[in-house]
């Protein structure tokens, strides 16, 4: 699996399970690491998202060689069972990704409010239930709204007269699925229309039904191909075709517009062709004038719109009258045109229902149940009876290309929620069935249970939370959408946690700013240690690339005081060697960085003063004026003085100071400090004889030559003593 | 105040870090400058050309050695500094075949650079290795960098901005502010801890704003919500501007990271009489909790935004203060046009 680029690199073979009589081939990455074989170890580990990480060390000796490389392979490969995948754009899966969250997180934080209410209450109030359906609802049209293509195409502003069908966005079979939902699951003011519903719906999704076989989309698109060429359109068989397969569906807009197109409405023909032109005019007014039970009808549909039911049948009735008066009308003798005598008959059939026509008309066998709701049986209600006249168009007209909509409604009709579910985690991805489940388990007892039961056969995960912990995992698997895995997490409650943990102290810690962002979010979920072990692996990180204030300040973040401890310890034991001016500058910025916190540490007073001292013992060095040298023999004493200075820095202290004693014609010290230090020196001597002494770093001579700079400045104190 | 903002978000298929507003010679295209990258592909630091109203597609663009932590605009000149501690200058008609770069290593950053500004002749950068440069016009279409200080990795720096041709403030984690005077040796002459949040000592220093005309006054953004600000004529009490530090009752306008703030020429003080020497003038600041607000002293501050998700970065119009531009979280820029009824007023 593992290849040098070089060609001559280590291969280590891939052994195909002995069982499979021919297994396939394993995809081969070539990896460019750069090391010099032979490699020696290979270790191999995920890092965030698709990252792979791939250490190569070498077993070479050569020294100028790379001893070991890291690559990081990236494996993202477009999972290409989901078919939204190939309908939307990676950027645009991501918008969606985005904006849904905070129609998610509300939804969620209402059903913790009703929850919560209800348990002070201790009952289900029917009012509750109803709440939460608008809610759900709310939820289900923020979210299709943001299905629907962003950049919807802008009205054209001159309307093509021959143009059959209306250019509009793309349509997407997510916002299809999603629209099917809310149709049967939510949208509880639709359901005594639901048959038109559905009706409005094939309208708008009827394309994305089938690649394979036609559909009355395909018919009419190529009818409108073909129109331009065309000069007598009544003489084409495929204009009968389109008519009859758009009034099968219920287009009626379609069919008036496309009736216009008829020959006989041209002028110079009207003479001769009146009786025709009044037959097509009439079946056009009866198409326009069909009845619909629903309570409105957007602009640009046709059909008289009947709200109740009675009205509906008062109306159907007389329509049909109509229908079939024109039918048995005499004027069809008189109509010279057979094709448009024919065609316009098979209208005529199919308003009065004829199901041989409407099943010659369709071409799918949803456009098939569909014509059913619309000329045969308009009060179709209820999923059973629905179920029942799916099963028999399928059995008309049997389907091979699924789209994944026709299973999904297959699913909804038969009650199963389950195979709702699967259908949505085969077509759509995690996204649709996170989001979708909310529709499910709405207003349905049965779904709402087996989405919510805890399984042991899952480790007590419900199928809901399951499904959350898996976009989570796609989500987190992206560099970008990582930050919005939490809402998903958090509404997990038996393993989101521990994942939102896992998540957060996986993120880089590289950048400053994303470590900030890390934070934030432990912030809003309240995981302060999980902060605090970020902060630490933080501060090691850039203490470990020499950015040492950024580590400082990490640890100081983080409170913790064992590195910060390690930190001043390192200090102490700088003091002592002569340190050069650019080292002893650098150990002065770690002091000031540290400020109060290493106080525990038991020597910050120390530290401060011994900064203190030196800095002036420089200046004295430097200057030799005798206000800095004055200054320094002051610090000195008060180091000596005082009893936090540990016993280890007397001796080197004092030698640092040899110069200072030395070089002065005056002296320095009074006769009370020196013997003050010269005693400090004796009690040196004496604990040198101890085991637990621990020597320095000083030469031998030091003891000495500091015992003869003070004798001598004791001697010069003395005779200038009053 | 600002009567009915219209705000509009656009999607876009990249993450955007920074916008700035660029100079536009004519009144129809409105330009913007967008440092993005997008972690999926490699090499795709870019630094885009987008035009308002319709952003979606960039006019120009200009690949990028490694993610841009810094971009800044002078009236002739747009800056952007990488996370790798390079610098790129460019004319800002965004001509990118005159592009000058500052590649990064041992002679200039290591490391992130997010101190950046243009000060009229000279730039300075400031980086989270600790180190400040100056550069200038070497003549022959070359820029000189110029050290002023090595902090050998005891300081990092995350901002820096000129308050005169001499004098220009840094900010960063753990040393607060800092202002550095040319003429006396480019040497730090005056420093403040800042206030923090929280009960937190100390916190990072995400921005600097310095008023053109009130050159002693910084006002600063950084960790868990601070906003304050520095008067150097009293240099050891700065001035809180957000909630944090007030007094117990009030409300801090966000508690996370204030990534950027800015003075706001749009937004009249609301005490006009007492603004000419003492009050600082209101500044608009946006945040990692996704809060677009103009803060001013002891005023209630006014919020522009919530939004979900975070908002990194933003810039004011120069040219038309109304509009600002603002960098969201989730892949997208937002434009926000305030009221024009305040603009006649002014």
């Amino acid at each position: 699996m593992l290849a040098d680029s070089g060609g001559g690199g280590a291969i280590v073979p891939f052994s195909g399970d002995p069982n499979h009589a021919a297994p396939p081939p394993p995809p081969v990455r070539p990896i460019r690491h750069g090391v010099a074989p032979p490699i020696s170890r290979v270790f191999v580990s995920w890092s965030s998202g698709n990252l792979l990480q791939v250490a190569c060390l070498s077993g070479g000796r050569g020294a100028e060689e790379v001893a070991g490389s890291v690559v990081e392979v990236n494996l993202a490969v477009a999972n290409g069972s989901a078919e939204v995948e190939q309908e939307i754009d990676e950027a645009e899966m991501r918008r969606i990704e985005y904006g849904s969250v905070p129609a998610f997180a509300l939804l969620q934080s209402r059903r913790n409010a009703l929850a919560d209410a209800a348990a002070m209450q201790h009952m289900h109030s029917v009012s509750e239930r109803a709440e939460w359906w608008q809610y759900v609802l709310q939820y289900s049209k923020t979210i299709g709204k943001l299905l629907g293509s962003p950049d919807s195409l802008p009205g054209l502003m001159i309307e093509d007269p021959r143009a059959i069908l209306k250019v509009r966005e793309r349509p997407t079979s997510l916002k299809a699925a999603w629209e099917l939902l809310e149709i049967f699951y939510v949208d509880k003011n639709l359901h005594s229309w639901l048959p038109e519903r559905l009706v409005d719906w094939l309208a708008d999704y009827d394309s994305l039904l089938t690649k394979t076989d036609g559909t009355v989309y395909c018919k009419l698109s190529d009818f409108q191909k073909k129109l331009i060429n065309l000069q007598v359109v009544e003489n084409d068989p495929d204009y009968w075709n389109g008519l009859s397969a758009a009034l099968s569906v219920g287009w009626l807009d379609v069919v008036v517009n496309m009736l216009r197109f008829h020959g006989s409405y041209q002028l110079d023909q009207m003479d001769n062709r009146e009786t025709e032109n009044g037959l097509v005019e009439a079946v056009a007014v009866l198409v326009s004038t069909m009845p619909r039970m629903r309570p409105d009808l957007p602009t640009g549909k046709l059909g008289q719109c009947c709200t109740s039911r009675p009205d509906f049948i008062k109306a159907w009735e007389k329509w049909r009258g109509q229908v079939s008066k024109l039918e048995c009308s005499a004027f069809w003798i008189q109509c010279g045109h057979q094709k448009t005598r024919d065609g316009l008959k098979n209208l005529l059939h199919i308003m009065m229902g004829n199901i041989k026509d409407l099943t010659a008309a369709t071409s799918h066998w949803l456009e098939l149940f569909a014509s059913h709701f619309l000329y045969i049986r308009p009060f179709t209600v209820g999923f059973e009876g629905m179920h029942h006249l799916a099963q028999k168009c399928i059995q008309l007209k049997p389907s091979f290309g699924n789209s994944g909509l026709t299973g999904l409604l297959n699913g909804i009709l038969s009650e199963n929620p389950e195979v709702v579910l699967a259908e949505c985690t085969k077509k759509f991805g995690p996204w649709m069935v996170t989001h979708s489940m909310e529709l499910l388990a709405a207003d349905n007892e049965y779904a709402d249970i087996m989405l919510h039961e805890e399984r042991p056969n899952f480790g007590g995960l419900s199928i809901e939370e399951l499904h959350r912990l898996v976009y989570a995992q796609v989500l987190s698997s992206h560099s970008l959408t990582w930050q919005i895995a939490p809402t998903y997490l958090s509404s997990c409650l038996n393993q989101g946690l521990g994942l939102l943990e896992i998540l957060l102290l996986k993120q880089p810690i590289q950048d400053n700013r994303q470590v900030l962002k890390t934070l934030e979010l432990c912030r809003l979920y309240e995981l302060e240690n999980v902060s605090t072990n970020i902060m630490k692996i933080a501060g090691i990180y850039h203490w470990k690339h020499g950015r040492k204030g950024t580590g400082v300040y990490w640890f100081q973040q983080a409170h913790d005081k064992v590195r910060l401890d390690r930190i001043a310890q390192q200090l102490f034991e700088r003091i002592g060697k002569s340190v050069a001016d650019d080292n002893f500058k650098q150990w002065e910025g770690l002091v000031e960085l540290l400020g109060s916190d290493i106080g525990s540490a038991g020597g910050l007073e120390f530290l401060h003063r011994y900064r203190d001292f030196k800095r002036s013992l420089q200046q004295a060095l430097e200057g030799r004026t005798g206000e800095a040298a004055r200054q320094t023999v002051e610090f000195l004493i008060q180091l000596m003085r005082n009893p936090s200075t540990p016993q280890r820095f007397w001796l080197p202290l004092l030698h640092d100071s040899v110069r200072l004693l030395n070089c002065k014609p005056c002296p320095l010290l009074n006769v009370a400090e020196t013997t003050l230090l010269l005693n400090k020196l004796q009690e040196l001597s004496m604990a040198k004889l101890r085991p637990d002494f621990c020597t320095n770093h000083l030469p031998s001579h030091a003891l000495s030559s500091v015992r003869l700079a003070l004798a001598s400045n004791l001697a010069r104190a003395i005779l200038e003593e009053p | 105040m600002a009567d009915s903002p219209s705000f509009r978000r656009h999607p876009l298929p990249f993450s955007v870090d920074l916008l700035r507003w660029l100079p536009s010679s004519t009144s129809s295209a409105r330009l913007i400058a967008a440092a993005v990258h997008d972690p999926t592909i490699p090499a795709s630091s870019h630094l885009h050309l987008l035009s308002l109203p319709d952003p979606a597609s960039p006019l120009a663009s200009l690949p990028l050695p490694s993610r841009p932590t810094a971009l800044r605009c002078s009236p002739s000149v747009l800056a952007a500094a990488t996370s790798s501690g390079s610098l790129h200058l460019l004319p800002s008609s965004f001509d990118t075949d005159s592009v000058i770069s500052i590649p990064s290593g041992a002679g200039f950053h290591v490391g992130p650079v997010r101190g950046l500004d243009c000060g009229g002749e000279e730039w300075v950068t400031a980086g989270e290795d600790g180190r400040v440069h100056l550069v200038s016009d070497g003549g022959d279409g070359r820029v000189v960098a110029r050290r002023v200080c090595d902090g050998k990795g005891m300081l990092g720096y995350e901002a820096a901005r000129w308050a005169s041709s001499a004098e220009f403030a840094t900010g960063g984690a753990g040393c607060g502010v800092q202002w550095w005077d040319r003429r006396k040796g480019d040497a730090v002459v005056a420093q403040c801890k800042g206030i923090w949040g929280r009960g937190v000592a100390a916190g990072i220093v995400h921005s600097i704003d310095i008023h053109p005309s009130r050159k002693h006054i910084c006002v600063v953004g950084g960790s868990s919500g601070a906003i304050f600000a520095w008067d150097l004529r009293w240099p050891q009490q700065p001035i809180p501007l957000s909630g944090v530090g007030l007094h117990e009752t009030a409300e801090p306008i966000c508690e996370s990271e204030v990534w950027e703030v800015l003075f706001d020429n749009y937004t009249q003080s609301s005490d006009i009489i007492s603004a000419a020497s003492t009050r600082i003038l209101p500044v608009m600041m946006c945040s990692e909790d996704g809060i677009l607000a103009i803060v001013e002293q002891d005023e209630r501050p006014l919020e522009l935004l919530a939004e979900p998700c975070a908002i990194n970065s933003f810039d004011i119009d120069p040219q038309n203060p109304s509009d600002v531009v603002c960098a969201l979280e989730w892949e997208s820029i937002g434009v926000l046009t305030r009221g024009r009824d305040a603009m006649a007023a002014e």
